[in-house]
């Protein structure tokens, strides 16, 4: 049974990369363009579990630290883990996105290979 | 002897209910065997279950087998080494395939 | 520069370091089985096998490595207490390090490929080390894996490799599983590290079924992990988790030799604790931070925060063993940057250049100061005079320079004493004395030869078989001594043993039997000793391979003459010879009294110069009385062949060595001056009572006496006629 990962980025080369990577490591995966698009996105879903949210902070329309928040409190992504891309590491978006439940943190610019060590560190096979 | 089946996941997301229904299982007989053979995922807190229910049993005196455990089990036993300190016969599930 | 260039020059400095290290190791091997600190003398045998191994690497010089590499492997057999020290393993391992010698004295010489010889005699070596190496550790010389220098470290884990290297203890955060990090998830990544070769399950946390959380982690886990990984890359895994974690990596115990070894091989500037830790890898960037954080907390509410290695120890990030370790490693730098400090490395060619240059100055300072004489300017002559003392303490500093301790040069004799003991048969074993007196390096250069054969010698002939020592009283192992020590601007050396001591009436009646000295006379035992040194002189009735053909003391004589030396003896019968060799500490420079005879200049070294008299009236007698004493004369002028007539007041320089006197007869006297030896050249090597040139201030060239031998050969034709 694959597992799916959720996708959260505004820039659409990003997520297509994202994509060819985590798809092609065996993964599902389902993408948005910003916390709004997410969000509705997970409203779609109907039995399909997310194991994973890897959203970008800094995005139009709904930042991720908004959309993480607002996902955690639907009971069936409460346990979901998420990591965050950040393009500044600063302990002050870290603290404000670790309070809304984001645990894991990346800085961008990383290489499909990082983006893969990550996820296989926070989803069992 | 009784017999208890847990279907699809046993996770974080299920764990609160599924202790209920372990706890509750464990009255029921002397001589209880748990299947595993339909459990499509498990995490950490669905391992604390199995872990939980083991040593609950043991204190009640009672006798509690996992059987037919899923490869998604094994795997989890595996990792945590712990199909030994559990005893349990283990054998890979017929319906394997099927319940993935 | 270029890169051959570049290159040669990394190669010379190469073979000048494992020469030292060689000679080290080969010291240490031989002091193995008396060792006072084994575990210590092992180490430092194990490094140095191990720095020429992964230098040689570096180099591509493969062969090097290859036979190092074995026997690094039989050493580290003996570190890990799988062999016990034994004279067959030291005899095993000596010639080995002859051999590496040789394979890089090869490459000095250019050739860095092994030739077929070579190899042959190498294997031949390894063979008599395959006893000591275990049936595991494959010699199979073509497949050893050869490391190069940046992967020295992972080799060194790979050789030694053992169950597990590092011991993980993680306790998640109760909270992690709500947040959807599940620790079973890193543990299933942390095996692609490496090797899980341990795991233990703790779920004692987990209370009572009643009041357990099912969403709460309670679950700790104890890991042994095998992994070439680095402690950094290790704790990584867990960086997501880090914050609500308690997570420990500690070096397995049964790895701690291995860090501790690893700290000991640092090549470290950085002195402090934390950066020794660091570097060798079993604390973290980030633990350390974290212990400087704390350390630094403490210092706000403690008097005396504790010691960062105490802190990292409290916070479980590493071991006090390893603490300890770095502990050391930083003495030993601190010790190591004071030597550095004292000590730098410079090309004994430049020293030469620079000796040179100040005797070139000395000279000028002299013209200058006699033009400034001529000028009868007073002020002009105090500052010369000024420039002198000044050039005169530059003089001295220079040659300070190129003095060495001679224990190099002794120390080379235990090898010496080990071989032709074992080749004797005898025991013998070597006492050393005084090895940090300093002494000039072209002396020291020179000195080895005649030590080594008057070493042989006094092995070969002065020391008696045991059963013979035993019968006189004395131990069986017979000793010998090397001794050194300053004696009135002269380094004095002896060679002494505790053997049978010269045959003084064997030595007389060979003298008479060769016409040395004629029937009848009794000479002092000093002359009659000072007969071994004639060419072709031996009482030896048997000859041995190893010296008492009657050649080499003569030699030795020879030798330590040019060296402007004198070798005297003292014997006691039954109680052992001592050889002692009187040299000037420094070749380079001397001390002179110069003097005039007819149009010509000589300068007298004034350490042999007692007192000058005035010779009111010279009625060509041979002597003068001087105080009551019959002083001998040597008249210069007819030495030399001088030519002109006398000046009406001579002058009689009194010189003295050895308890031996005589009076030169010179026309003038000149005063003391510092000077500069100019050897004599080939053609002249074998004028006797001439020691070296030197060129004046005035341009004019001046011959330098040679005070011993002129006073010698003045004796022997008093005796003789």
């Amino acid at each position: 049974m694959a597992k799916t990962i959720l996708v959260v980025d505004d820039s659409a080369s990003f997520r297509r990369i994202e994509i060819m990577a985590l798809t092609g490591a065996g993964y599902e995966v389902i993408d948005a363009c910003d916390g709004v698009d997410a969000l509705s996105k997970l409203d779609q879903l109907s039995e399909q579990k997310i194991h994973l949210i890897i959203c970008d902070v800094n995005m139009p329309n709904m930042g991720g630290i908004e959309f993480v928040t607002r996902a955690k409190q639907n009971p069936k992504f409460k346990f979901t883990p998420v990591m965050m891309l950040t393009t500044e590491d600063s302990d002050g978006i870290k603290q404000q996105g670790r309070a809304a439940g984001a645990k894991a943190w990346m800085v961008k610019p990383f290489k499909s290979e990082q983006l893969l060590n990550a996820v296989s560190k926070l989803i069992l096979p | 002897m009784q017999t208890l089946a847990i279907e699809g996941e046993m996770t974080i997301y299920t764990a609160a209910d599924q202790k209920t229904a372990l706890l509750d299982f464990l009255n029921t007989d002397d001589v209880l065997e748990i299947n595993l053979a339909s459990v499509n995922e498990m995490d950490t807190a669905g391992l604390q279950l199995l872990i939980l229910i083991k040593r609950e049993a043991a204190k009640l005196g009672k006798t509690l087998r996992f059987v037919m455990h899923s490869k998604v089990v094994l795997e989890i036993l595996e990792l945590s080494r712990l199909t030994n300190t559990f005893g349990d016969q283990v054998v890979l599930s017929p319906n394997e395939e099927s319940s993935r | 520069m270029s890169f051959d260039k570049d290159m040669q020059e990394a190669l010379d400095l190469f073979n000048i370091e494992c020469t030292e290290l060689l000679q080290n190791m080969e010291t240490d091997l031989l002091g193995l089985e008396n060792s006072a600190d084994l575990r210590q003398t092992i180490n430092a045998i194990f490094r140095a096998a191990h720095t020429i191994k992964g230098t040689a690497g570096l180099f591509g010089l493969d062969h090097i490595v290859r036979f190092t590499h074995v026997v690094e492997s039989v050493l580290d057999n003996l570190r890990d207490d799988k062999l016990s020290v034994s004279s067959a393993l030291v005899a095993a391992l000596l010639p080995c390090c002859d051999h590496l010698n040789i394979l890089i004295l090869n490459v000095a010489k250019g050739s860095l490929e092994e030739n077929a010889a070579l190899t042959e005699s190498g294997n031949r070596l390894l063979d008599e080390l395959r006893p000591y190496l275990e049936t595991t550790t494959a010699i199979e010389s073509s497949d050893l894996v050869l490391p190069n220098h940046a992967e020295r470290i992972e080799t060194i884990v790979n050789d030694a490799i053992e169950p597990g290297n590092w011991l993980l203890f993680l306790q998640f955060g109760e909270n992690c599983l709500r947040d959807g990090m599940d620790p079973l998830s890193f543990i299933n990544y942390l095996a692609t590290l490496g090797d899980i070769v341990d795991l233990t399950t703790f779920s004692h946390a987990m209370p009572e079924a009643g009041s357990m959380d099912p969403e709460t982690n309670y679950l700790g886990f104890e890991i042994i992990l095998k992994s070439d990984a680095t402690k950094e890359a290790i704790e990584s895994v867990f960086e997501f988790i880090r914050e609500d974690s308690l997570i420990h990596i500690l070096p397995l115990e049964n790895r701690i030799p291995y860090y501790v070894e690893l700290i000991n091989s640092l090549t470290e500037d950085n002195a402090q604790i934390g950066e020794l830790l660091l570097k060798s890898g079993v604390i973290t960037q980030r633990e350390l931070e974290e212990g400087l954080k704390a350390q630094h907390s403490q210092a706000k509410t403690q008097e005396i925060p504790s010691r960062i290695g105490q802190i990292l120890v409290d916070q479980r990030v590493v071991q006090q063993p390893l603490v300890n370790a770095a502990l050391e490693k930083q003495q030993q730098i601190k010790d190591n940057k004071i030597r550095e400090n004292q000590c730098i490395r410079v090309d004994a060619e430049r020293l030469d250049k620079l000796i040179d240059l100040v005797g070139e100055l000395i000279i000028s300072t002299a013209t200058a100061s006699l033009r400034g004489m001529k000028t009868g300017d007073i002020a002009l002559q105090e500052a010369n005079a000024n420039v002198i003392s000044l050039v005169e303490e530059v003089r001295d500093s220079a040659l300070q320079l190129r003095m060495v301790p001679i224990g190099t040069t002794f120390s080379r004799f235990q090898r010496v004493v080990y071989d032709v003991s074992k080749e004797l048969g005898k025991d013998i074993k070597l006492v050393i004395n005084g090895a940090d007196t300093e002494v000039d390096k072209s002396v020291v250069e020179k000195i080895g030869d005649p030590l080594l054969h008057l070493v042989r010698n006094a092995m070969d002939h002065g020391i008696e078989r045991a059963e013979l020592r035993v019968e006189r009283g004395k131990p069986p192992q017979g000793t010998l001594g090397l001794n050194a020590y300053h004696s009135s601007g002269n380094i004095v050396i002896e060679v002494s043993d505790d053997g049978g001591g010269l045959n003084r009436d064997k030595i007389l009646a060979k003298a008479v039997e060769r016409g040395l000295i004629p029937a009848g006379i009794t000479p002092s035992d000093q002359e009659i000793y000072a007969f071994i040194f004639e060419p072709g002189f031996s009482t030896v009735d048997q000859l041995s391979n190893l010296s008492g053909r009657g050649v080499g003391m003569d030699v030795v004589k020879r030798n330590i003459t040019e060296l402007r030396g004198v070798i005297s003896i003292d014997s006691v019968p039954e109680q052992g010879t001592t050889l002692r060799i009187q040299l000037p500490l420094t070749l380079a420079i001397i001390d002179g009294f110069l003097a005039g005879v007819g149009d010509a200049s000589y300068v007298i070294p004034l350490d042999k110069v007692v007192e000058c008299v005035a010779l009111t009236t010279d009625d060509n007698h041979d002597f003068m009385e001087l105080r009551g004493e019959v002083l001998p004369f040597i008249r210069l002028k007819q030495l030399f062949n001088k030519k002109g007539t006398a000046e009406r007041r001579q002058n009689v320089i009194v010189v003295e060595h050895l308890g031996l006197k005589a009076g030169l007869v010179v026309d003038r006297l000149m005063g003391e001056l510092q000077t500069v030896i100019k050897p004599l050249g080939k053609l002249f090597e074998h004028v006797q009572g001439v020691s070296g040139s030197t060129i004046l201030g005035s341009g004019e060239v001046a011959l330098i006496l040679d005070v011993p031998t002129l006073l010698r050969q003045q004796e022997l034709s008093q005796i003789l006629t």
